[in-house]
């Protein structure tokens, strides 16, 4: 009963998703201020989440975890399905493909270190 | 409507001040935080002393495009039995689109075709839910283009053809208020008060002209003065105050929440 509906309300609503979250255009009509706004805002509360879940990133990562994480959220945007703590895990992986972050330690708590 | 009185959001965070904050008369839990078969041991508490805890969802995505997800309207169902809570909520918004997820609460469009939508989405959901759902109004950075509605009528117009409850925030009104230019005693006197269920209240902050609806900050007096607008018109049934992030001290909480008590009466 609604289908043509969906169709169009689901095609405008990924538009503005695209152009808040993956760097996609500004759908028409919108004012373009305000969708920086509102993207920083986003932004915003998904790098929160990510420190309040993984505070020992921040502390790795000190200054460089706003600039880093930012540009993690604008490649990966979130995916549906995708838990916050899942996206605490990826951006630590991609943190360390990087070589920003030291890889997770094989090593246990009660070993030696090897040298 | 049943009474509620004065409330505050319970989180995993303020557990212990919830419990022994005075005058807390009702709780809100975040409904995709709790597991039906593994409450909290302070929610049960909370329970066996005799407060009301209300389901509160932030993931149904009632205004998407997409149809409702059953086993998000289930899991919301199945707290609301062993919470044996009078109502459940959530927004008209929508936080999934084209595979993305917001992780915040989108406003929808105010047309008629995203109406029918949502009014779609909203009686599929009730009809699985075992007690009455009651729908917040969001606050919003943007307005979408080609509005067709205020979000008073659009809100009325849900009521009338959803039979939903209203949960009506003011620091979202203020914020729309703020950042949009929405009015604030047209939008009162738009929306059916009869069916309001009860009131949110949150604090915020202003950057650079534009009001964020952060439930980090204090609750502002302008918020407090829209509440005050709303009690001219109706004695709301309840009114809880929603904080999430950078938890102050017990007394800073019991202080807003006697402020609220105060404009309410």
């Amino acid at each position: 009963m609604t289908g043509p509906q969906r169709d169009r309300l689901a095609a405008a609503q990924a538009e503005l998703l695209r152009a808040l979250l993956a760097g996609g255009e500004p759908p028409a009509g919108f004012d373009r201020d305000r969708l920086r706004i509102e993207a920083r805002a986003l932004l915003n509360k998904r790098r929160g989440i990510v420190a309040a879940l993984r505070p020992d990133l921040v502390e790795a990562l000190g200054e460089r975890f706003r600039p880093l994480f930012d540009d993690y959220a604008r490649a990966h945007p979130r995916r549906e399905g995708t838990r916050m703590r899942q996206d605490a895990a990826a951006f630590a992986e991609w943190a360390a493909a990087r070589g920003e972050l030291e890889p997770p330690r094989k090593r246990r708590w009660w070993q030696r270190r090897a040298t | 409507m049943e009474r509620l009185g004065v409330g505050i959001g319970w989180r995993p965070e303020i557990d212990l001040t919830v419990e022994r904050l005075p005058g807390v008369d009702f709780v809100e839990v975040v409904a995709e935080n709790l597991r039906p078969d593994h409450l909290p041991e302070s929610v049960v508490l909370l329970r066996e002393r005799g407060v009301p805890v209300l389901p509160h969802a932030v993931s149904l995505s009632l205004g998407g495009a997409d149809p409702v997800d059953p086993a998000r309207v289930a899991h919301l169902g199945a707290l609301a039995e062993v919470l044996d809570a009078p109502l459940v909520s959530d927004h008209v918004c929508f936080v999934r689109a084209g595979g993305l997820d917001s992780g915040h609460l989108m406003p929808v469009p105010r047309t008629r075709e995203a109406l029918d939508v949502l009014v779609a989405n909203v009686r599929a959901a009730q009809a699985d839910l075992p007690v009455p759902l009651a729908l917040e109004n969001v606050a919003a950075l943007l307005d979408w283009p080609g509005g067709e509605l205020t979000e008073g009528r659009f809100l009325a117009e849900l009521v009338a053809r959803t039979d939903c409850l209203l949960l009506v925030d003011v620091a979202n009104l203020h914020a729309n208020a703020r950042n949009l230019g929405t009015d604030v005693d047209r939008f009162l006197d738009e929306i059916p008060l009869e069916r309001l269920a009860y009131v949110h209240v949150a604090g915020g902050v202003e950057h650079q002209g534009v009001y964020h609806d952060t439930h980090a900050h204090a609750v502002r007096p302008e918020v407090l003065e829209v509440l005050a607008r709303l009690r001219e018109r109706v004695d709301p049934p309840g009114v809880l105050l929603e904080r999430d992030d950078d938890y102050p001290a017990d007394a800073e909480l019991a202080a807003e929440l006697a402020a609220i008590r105060a404009v309410v009466g």
